[in-house]
Formats: structure tokens, sequence, C-alpha cells
């Protein structure tokens, strides 16, 4: 769970390299991309802390992002809450949620091979799908707030506002979980539950408690991101799964545990997304450069290990 | 003398055992097996409708003395469910007919089905050309009600001329084209070249009014991506009289919103997906935006037959038609029954040419009469309407016998 700016300073001016080029051929690619990379970011976060600390993939991770959207959703049309407001009781409602689900399904393969994790993962995805569909139709559904759609031009350049709160999110949660991490003991034992969860078990520490935790803190970010993300999506019964992939796309190119160069990762995907997006009829290309990118990295970094 | 009574009594016994056989024949319902994606609102909007067309039928006493059964399979939109569904209702449940349905996809897998039962089918759904080259010009007893996506096309390309000769002001000069990076997107884009190349030589129904034409392509949001600033900037840097998007519903509302964020504000602003997310008419996006359909709810002002098909499909089911499946469904059932008082018998030789002769006012606001297309014979509607939504609610701007409005012009936020 960490991530050495001395040791990584290339990485990072290739970084700001690749962004002062592309702000400079394309001022709304860089920004578009920003924004749409901290999205990336902050959703998979979640995803890699269970997975540095459980070594559990989950696959139903995007699911957990979908039910968050439709109980905002709910409070919204029922309550006429507002999708900002509303974060606070979804936050909640997705731990419960997420506690329950990991005692009764996740604890039970976690120390069986990643095959049953996998797979129950899977068997979880495939029922918050189908039960959105039975409750909600297939039907798309949205949440219009004048706010999230608000733009602005500064000398000529004109830019959405909403999505940059897309940043302050995904810096945000970083900060928090690096304070969580290093500076309370909770977040301490859960580290060295990271690190090894044998030896943090002969130490004292309730390695259950730090998973059950640490699952539930995951799936209630979730909750948060939804929060910001409804105003600008539509939502139907599969709009989370893309987000499972995406997800462990980031965590696979940051390296398990780095927190930090998740954002990084999502950042740069980001904005060689939209960079793509932004040449005429090459939007199709933008998946290939996303995973291009991805494989060219985790082979880079393996070379780099193997010598 | 004994054997005399035995024979006797047995002739009686098979003569009243024949003559049960009748009158349960009689009594038997006349099956209709419908397969229509029930997840989906197109296809759960379509069999209710089917199922108020059922209930009139059998409160007016029926068909030839008959009562009228309907059947109704889910395709769940995958073509191999769509064809075993077909399978089951001619197998199992014994159907008369086939009606349905949705998805040009799951309907070219079902017609292999459909060529080996060769009962009298009136399909609902499914536009693509590819699924009428599937069905081929031999099946007659195959009827088709959707217009076909080359009718759709040609038949927008008539709305625009007329509506730009009526209103001096429309201009559809430049035309440009969002459409999404899937099969049905790419299929529109492809159509649109081919009017534009008919165009600029004179020829097609876009003839005279379409200059210039430039597409782009986007991820939709159905498929992971719901991200179209770029693109609508080249919209914005094109400058298009007209602007049209051909994806799903989930990108209805952030298209909308994001040309907004962008500052993108053609003259008309169409969109062209194969349905529209809940409530977007009460979206305040929503207001002056084009679409191209077969019905809106509107039209109960102006067609009694769409009134009353209205008014009874929500006192059956309490909730408003909300896609025009409904009345399509509606109307594929009241055409088959249409066919079956003219014809005044089941043999299918005298149903088809029944059929063929059939006039119904439809609750769409137009007459169904068949006629041939470009290679089936019994080819049902042929144009789609212009419709536009208007302080939330879904106008009908053309056909003009129709109209319910005139076209607001132009769009602004």
């Amino acid at each position: 769970m960490s991530f050495s700016f001395k040791k990584s300073y290339k990485i990072l001016l290739f970084f700001i390299l690749f962004m002062v080029v592309i702000g400079i051929w394309n001022p709304n690619a860089l920004l578009d991309g920003l924004q749409r990379g901290s999205l990336y970011a902050v959703i998979a976060l979640p995803l890699a802390l269970v997975l540095g600390i459980l070594g559990v993939l989950n696959l139903a991770h995007g699911d957990f992002l979908t039910v968050g959207l439709y109980i905002i959703y709910m409070l919204n049309t029922r309550f006429d809450m507002d999708p900002l407001v509303s974060i606070i009781p979804t936050v909640i409602i997705l731990a419960i949620m997420g506690a329950i689900i990991y005692l009764l399904t996740i604890k039970n393969v976690i120390d069986e091979g990643h095959l049953s994790q996998l797979l129950i993962t899977f068997g979880i995805s495939l029922i918050l799908i189908e039960g959105i569909n039975i409750i909600w139709t297939s039907m798309p559904r949205n949440v219009y707030t004048n706010y999230a759609y608000a733009s602005t031009e500064i000398a000529g350049f004109r830019f959405g506002t909403y999505e940059l709160f897309y940043i302050l999110i995904a810096v945000g949660v970083l900060v928090g979980l690096q304070i969580f991490l290093k500076k309370t003991r909770l977040g301490q034992a859960t580290f060295a539950v990271g690190q090894n969860p044998k030896g943090a078990k002969i130490v004292g520490i309730n390695v259950n408690y730090v998973y059950l935790f640490v699952f539930t803190l995951a799936v209630a970010i979730l909750g948060v991101v939804a929060g910001f993300m409804l105003p600008r999506t539509s939502i139907f019964p599969a709009v989370g799964s893309p987000f499972s992939l995406k997800s462990f796309a980031l965590a696979a190119m940051a390296g398990m545990g780095n927190l930090n160069g998740i954002l990084f990762a999502g950042i740069t995907l980001g904005i060689g997304e939209a960079a793509i997006n932004s040449i005429p009829n090459y939007g199709g290309w933008s998946d290939i450069v996303f995973f291009g990118v991805l494989i060219i990295v985790i082979l880079a970094r393996s070379y780099r290990g193997a010598k | 003398m004994k054997r005399n009574n035995l024979l006797i009594i047995s002739l009686v016994l098979v003569v009243t055992f024949m003559f049960s056989l009748g009158t349960f024949a009689q009594d038997d319902p006349i099956k209709i097996g419908a397969v229509n994606p029930l997840g989906d609102i197109t296809g759960s909007q379509s069999s209710k409708a089917m199922e108020l067309a059922v209930k009139e039928i059998n409160d007016n006493g029926g068909l030839l003395g008959r009562p009228v059964e309907l059947i109704v399979v889910d395709s769940e939109l995958k073509p191999e469910k769509g064809a075993a569904a077909i399978d089951k209702l001619a197998t199992v449940d014994e159907v008369d007919f086939f009606v349905g349905g949705m998805s040009s996809g799951v309907h070219q897998a079902q017609i292999p089905s459909l060529k080996k039962y060769e009962k009298i089918t009136v399909w609902a759904g499914a536009a693509s050309y590819l699924a009428e080259e599937a069905v081929g010009p031999d099946a007659d007893w195959y009827f088709h009600l959707h217009p076909w996506d080359y009718q759709q096309g040609a038949s927008y390309g008539e709305g625009w001329t007329q509506i730009a000769e009526k209103n001096e002001d429309v201009e559809i000069g430049r035309i440009f084209l969002a459409y999404e990076e899937g099969g049905f997107g790419t299929a529109s884009f492809e159509s649109y070249e081919e009017y534009v190349a008919l165009a600029q030589e004179g020829e097609g129904p876009y003839a005279g009014i379409i200059e210039e034409f430039e597409g782009a392509s986007f991820k939709s949001a159905a498929l992971g991506g719901g991200e179209y600033r770029a693109i609508l900037r080249q919209a914005r840097e094109y400058d298009p009289d007209l602007f049209i998007w051909a994806g799903y519903a989930a990108d209805a509302i952030p298209m909308l919103a994001q040309s907004r964020e962008v500052g993108f504000e053609p003259s008309l602003y169409v969109g062209a997906p194969p349905g529209w997310p809940a409530d977007f008419e009460a979206n305040p996006l929503s207001d002056k935006v084009v679409l191209y359909g077969m019905w809106a709810p509107s039209l109960k002002e102006v067609s009694d037959i769409a009134d009353h098909f209205w008014q009874g499909y929500i006192k059956m089911h309490q909730e408003r038609p909300a896609t025009y499946f409904a009345p399509l469904g509606y109307t594929n059932i009241m055409f088959l029954a249409e066919g079956i008082k003219a014809a005044g018998t089941l043999e299918k030789d005298a149903l088809i040419e029944a059929l063929r002769n059939v006039k119904y006012d439809s609750p769409l606001g137009t007459t169904l009469e068949i006629s041939p297309s470009n290679v089936i014979s019994n080819q049902g509607f042929t144009k789609q309407k212009i419709l536009q939504y208007q302080d939330g609610k879904q106008e009908v701007i053309w056909p003009f016998d129709v109209s319910t409005a005139e076209i607001e012009y132009p769009f602004s936020w």
C-alpha cells in the first residue's frame, strides 16, 4: 500500500509530460480525461483495497455501485431528495448490505482458492443485476439536476464544471484511505493484515473483523461515488458492470496494493481515452487504446522485475 | 336380434362420440401464440395490449363462435430463447397462429422455425432488411406490420421534405449523425450515407433537401460508454441544420445534457433510439426534441380508435401505454381477428386472402393495409411518423393528416 515518489520520479515526469502534450494539443481532451479518469480511479480504489487486503477480486464491485445508484434514484423520486444529500443514507444502507453479504458469502470462501472467490462474487453480481431488473425493469432512468450540467467559459475555452468534483472526490478518497491506513490503529491493523494475515493473527489482530470492516468500507465508498455520478448518468441494471473490469484494469496497471498508482493510472487512461475520442472517426479505438496501454504497462513492469 | 341391438347401440355410441368431438372442437379456443421480451417495456406493454384485444374480442362473442386464447412466451430478447418459444408454441401449446415480437436479431433466429411450421404469422416488430431477406419472397403465410428499416428512412425523407415545404424557415441541408458504434448505429450511418449519395444525384427520398452529411460514432452508455462531449464538439464545429443521434435510451438524457454543457444548439435536435428512458418527457431538456416513432399518446385527441385503445389499456392495466409497441401489439391481434372474421374460416388459403384485403383503422393513427415490400408480399405499415416533445407531451408533427401540433422551430435550450 505504498507509492514512493522518489523511486517513481521517471514515471511521474512522464505523466506530467503526457498531460502537458495533450493539454497543448487539445485542452478539452485533457480536462475531459482528467474528469473521466478521476471517476475511474475513485471507483477502482475500493476494489483495489479489497483486492489488496482480502485478496479477493470482487466481480460484483460495479454492481454494488449500481445498487447505490438505484437507492439514490429511489430516494430522489420517492422523497424528492437531492442526489448529493442522498449520499449519507446510501452510504449507510450500502455499508449494512456489504457487511451482510460479506458475512453470508465471502467470509466462507476467504480461505478457499481464487476460483471459489471469483465464482461467488460472480454469483452475487448476477443476483444483484437480476434483482434490479425485476424491481425496476431494464428501462433506463435518470435524475436531472440543473447543476450537474453547468458549464463556464474562460477566454473562449468552454468546459463543464460539475465533473471537476470527480477529481476532488478521487483525491479525497485516496487521501482519506492513506490517512486511515497510516494514522489509525484499525488502519495499521488493516495494513498489517494486508501484508501478512497469519503474522497479524499471531500478534492478536482480529483478522476476520478487519476483513469485514474493509469489505464494508469498500462497498460504502461506492455510495459516495453513486451520489455524485447519478445526476450525470442514465441508470439501468448493468450500468455498473463495465466499471468492474475497468477497476480491475486500473488495479493491475497500478500494481497490487498501490493506491496512489490507481489515481495516476485512472487519469492516464482517462486522458488517453478522451484524446482518442476527440479524433474524428476514431472514437471506437478508445477501448483498444485503454487496454493496449494497460497491457504495455504490465509487460514493461514484468520485464523490469525480471531484470 | 341381440346382434342387431348391439350394432344399433354401438352406432349410437359412435355417433354420440363423434358429435361430442365436434361440439368440443366448436368450443375449443382459437389459440394465438405470442413471443415477446417480457423484461423489456416494449414486450411487456405489447403483451398487455394483446391481452386487452383478446378480452375485447371474447367480450364480443369470440371469433367464429369460439373463444380466443392468447399464450405469451418470453423471448428474453435472446435469439435462442425466441426460436425455442416458436417451437414450444407449435408443439406443446399447438397454437393456430404466431404473433409478436421485437428485435431483428431475435426474429432472424425465429424465421427457420416459422418456416418449419408455416402457420399464419403476423409479426409486429423487427425492422431489419436482413430479417426480410431471411423470410424470403415465397412465405405467403407471413405478414409483417412494422415498417422495414429502408421504408422508415424513406418516410423520414418524405416527412422532412413536406415539413420544409410547409415551413419556409426549416432547413435541413446539413446533417450530422452521431451514431453508437454497434450494429444498430452503424446501420443507421450506412443508410444515411446511401441516402445522401442518392440525394446528391438528385434521387431518393432526400433529393433536393440534403446537401451535406457527416457522421461520427460514440460508445453508448448502454455498453459502458456515456461520454459524448468530444463528438458533440465535432458536431458543434460542423454546425448542422439537423443533428441526429442514433443510440439507445440510456444515451438520451446524458446526450442532451452534455450538448447543453458544450454549447451545442442545432436548429433541429433529433433522437432516433429504439426506446426512450422512463419519464423522458418530464425532463426539461426534452422540450423541442424531435423523434421518430409510430405513435404518440396525443393521437387519442385526433383518432377515436386511438382514444378507445388508450382508455381501455389504462382501465385494464392501471398504467399508461408508454411505447408504440403497445398499440402495435393491440393492432397485431385485431388485424388477425378482422381477417378471421372476413374469411369466416381458419382455412389457411382463405384466411391469407382475407388478411390481404383487411383495412384496419388502427390506434396508431394509420389504416393498416397489406401491400408488397422489397421482398415479402404481405407488408403492413410502410411509414413512420415524425414526432416532437412539446411542453412535456409527444406531439405528432407529420404526417399532416394526423398531426396534433405544428413543429416548434428552432430547437433551443
